[in-house]
Parts: C-alpha cells; structure tokens; sequence
C-alpha cells in the first residue's frame, strides 16, 4: 500500500491526525485525490447535490419580464433616435450613396446567380420547415422553459405559415403559463400585418384571465390601431373579476381606439 | 447528414452563450430563455448566502438586470454561467458592502442552532436535507459560499477558480475544508434535533 492509499484508508477510519489532513489536503490540490475517494465528505457532497432549489414567485418572474419589456421598449427608441441622428448628417448621404452603389453591384451578381440561388432558396424553405416541425413539437412540451424555447424559435421563422400562427394561437389562448402566453403574445405581434393574425388576436382577447396579459393585448391593439376589438375591450371591462387597474388601462386604450 | 446538422444547429441556437450573444447584439427577448433556465440556480446560492426569501429574489432581478445594463462586455469566449455567477457574486458583495454587515459577524451558529426556521431547509421535504440545510446555513460565509457555487456550478472546480479569482487546486481545497466544517455541524445538528 503506498502512502496516499494509506492516507485515504485512515481518513476513511476516521483515524488521519491534522498532520495528515493537511497531508491529504495538499493530494486534493495536487489532484491526486478525489472527493469521491474520501467516503464521508463525497457522501455529504452527493447530499448537498440533492437539495432541491427553491420555487421563484410569480412575483419575480412578473418584475423580470416587466423590467425585459421596458428594456425593448427603451433599445427599439434609441435604434429609431440615433437613425434619425444619422440621417441628418453628411456622413449619412456617403453611406447612402455607397449602399446605392453596392446594391447596384449586387443586383448585377444576383442575375448571374440566379440558379444558384434557386438551390439557396430550396434549401432556406427545408430549414424553415424544421424550424416549423421542432417549434411544433416543443411547444407540446410539459416544461414551461420548452414552450419558451418553442414560442422564441418562432421569431427566427421567415414568413410562417398558417401551422405556426396556429400553434402560436392555441399557446396564447389555452398554456397554464402567463410567460409562455405573454411571449406568444409577443411572437403574434411580428405577424400582425396579416388580417387573419389581427382577426385571431382580436378573438383571443376575451379568452384571458391574467390581467398581465389583458394589459399586454390592450397595449397591442392601441399600436396596431385595431378598432374592431373595442368591443372585446369592453367585455374584459365589464367582467367582475377584472382588476381596477386593468380596466383603467382599457379604458385609455378604448379611449385611444375610438 | 444534414439533419445530424440540423440538430446540431438547433441545439447551438439554444445555448446559454448564443443566446447571450444574441441579447449582446439587440435581441433582449432572448434574455428570458436565459431567465427561465436559471433563476431557480441563483435564487438558491442566494437564499444560501443572505438567509431570506424576498432578498434573494430581489438579487436575482438586481443580476439580470446587471447582465442587461453590462451585456456589452459579453465576450461569449468563456462559460456563460461563470460569467452569470461572477455578476451575482458581485451583486451580493455590493448588497453586504452596502448594509455593511456579514452575517457571521454578528450571529453564532451555536446560538442559532435550535431556531426552529431556516431559509434553505424551508422546502427540503426529507428530514436529511433539512438537516444537512440547516447545517449549511451555519457554516461561515466564506464556505458556504464555495459549497453553494460548488452546487450551482456543477462542481466546474476551474470555473469556480475563474469566479474567485485562484487555481483549481485551492478552489479543491476550499472545497474540501468548507465539506470538513460542514461535516462537524452536521453531527452537531444531528444530536440536537
């Protein structure tokens, strides 16, 4: 038995003096030895392993998606500030017109890439179909972070079809989770030119019972001016059961609308 | 072959350090994969380090918040949760420097061994885990750090070394001391209750 065998054994025996501890010490440093080696203290790491981690309230998540949502809002207006900065400036019309000149350059090698692209293009519609299929598919999940996972795929969709809104719909009508309806919510928002999507949102608003949701569906409608959905509006407002802020924000969005 | 690559794509796309870079680059959203994937980690090591519920939460939303404003210094070259836990390490030395307090300073475990609450024991449902909780909660803070971050990092001895600023070969040594001491008030812990 050679000496870090011998250390091993004795701490095991619980019979290593703190000279040999400090030993041993040195070994784990070294790597030499491993926790799972010393029986007691890699029993009580295992534990430690199990202990479960603590549930976050609703109230957290509430304040992180708040704090998200105000973050977006905050970057999307200083996108649109620093364009309109630009534009104003001489360096703007240098840029334009060197993209003027590279979008004419490019025109030119897209017409003599023509068959290439069209293999480009077949290509592009078979990924965009996974995307569809494996977006589909998690979204049956019975983790919440999976849905997440599925409704945040559906933004790198290009022109989604009729299967993806759809999926999209049922999530935002009928998933246990406000997070995961608040994100379809927000996916449905980028498909809002279609009148069908503007219609299925307008339907849906009757359907929900969290006031974070019917809060975020006023908020949409007064951006997409979507008149017809003062009437659905309406019927949150005058359902018991609604909180008071929520129909005040409704009322400013009503009031907004018509 | 391609949908072995297809697969490998999608699960590139999910990765804490794509997503990361892609809130780097102006998509916020994906930020909440990222929340929803760790909150319940962070709240553990901090529920473990200040020993109360609604602080804790509020650390939580103090590091992503603090992930958001400094997302920029995102290099996305190393593991993103070390870099998660190097902010919310920060996030609770800042909290302790501002209240000027450590806990250990002005509590003795000894004392508060018969409490009858204890934050991290709260939802352990077997009487071991309560126990060995417990007894976590009375190590001093230094090692209960190491063994939390131990815990919720996967027991990345390198990583937890680039947190704390030493080698591997301390971070082990740490370890085991912390597991020493614990071992100790565990037994304690075990006679009392």
């Amino acid at each position: 038995m050679n000496r870090v065998e011998e250390l091993i054994v004795k701490y095991n025996e619980g019979l290593a003096d703190p000279s040999e501890i400090i030993e041993i010490e040195n070994l784990v440093e070294q790597g030499a030895v491993q926790f799972t080696q010393l029986r007691e203290l890699s029993k009580l790491d295992e534990s430690l392993e199990k202990i479960s981690e603590p549930i976050v309230s609703q109230d957290l998540d509430s304040r992180f998606y708040e704090m998200l949502a105000k973050e977006k809002r905050t970057s999307k207006k200083s996108i649109s500030f620093s364009w309109t900065a630009i534009s104003e400036s001489i360096f703007a019309k240098m840029v334009v017109g060197a993209l003027l000149l590279a979008v004419g350059f490019s025109a030119g090698l897209l017409l003599e890439k023509r068959a290439e692209n069209t293999e480009v293009g077949v290509l592009a519609k078979e990924v965009s179909e996974m995307k569809e299929m494996m977006m589909i598919s998690l979204l049956e999940k019975e983790s919440a972070t999976d849905r997440l996972k599925a409704v945040s795929l559906s933004e790198e969709i290009q022109g989604p079809s009729k299967k993806v809104t759809d999926a999209l719909f049922k999530t935002l009508n009928s998933d246990p989770s406000v997070n995961v309806r608040l994100a379809s919510l927000d996916a449905l928002r980028n498909y809002a030119k279609s009148a069908t999507v503007r219609e299925g949102l307008v339907r849906s608003i009757a359907q929900q019972d969290s006031p974070l949701v019917q809060v975020a569906m006023a908020e949409l409608m007064a951006n997409l001016q979507e008149k017809s959905s003062v009437s659905e509006l309406k019927k949150i407002m005058e359902q018991k059961s609604t909180p008071t802020e929520v129909k005040q924000r409704i009322k400013e969005t009503i009031n907004i609308l018509i | 072959m391609r949908s072995f690559l297809n697969e490998q794509q999608h699960l590139e796309a999910l990765s804490d350090n794509y997503l990361m870079a892609k809130v780097r680059d102006g998509d916020p959203d994906k930020l909440g994969l990222l929340y929803e994937r760790y909150k319940r980690p962070l709240l553990g090591f901090f529920i473990g380090m200040v020993r109360d519920r609604d602080l804790g939460e509020d650390l939580v939303q103090n590091t992503f918040v603090r992930i958001l404003k400094y997302r920029h210094l995102f290099r996305g070259d190393g593991d993103f949760r070390t870099w998660m836990f190097h902010i919310a390490r920060n996030v609770k030395n800042d909290h302790f420097r501002k209240n000027k307090l450590s806990l250990d300073k002005i509590e003795k475990w000894e004392e508060k061994i018969e409490e009858p609450e204890s934050k991290i024991a709260e939802w352990q449902s077997e009487d071991e885990h309560r126990m060995l909780a417990v007894a976590l909660e009375k190590l001093p803070e230094e090692k209960r750090e190491i063994l939390l971050l131990s815990k919720y990092h996967e027991k990345k001895y390198k990583e937890i070394g680039e947190i704390l600023g030493c080698s591997e070969g301390a971070v082990k040594v740490k370890v085991f001391r912390a597991l020493q001491e614990l071992k100790v008030i565990y037994q304690q812990v075990e006679k009392l209750m």
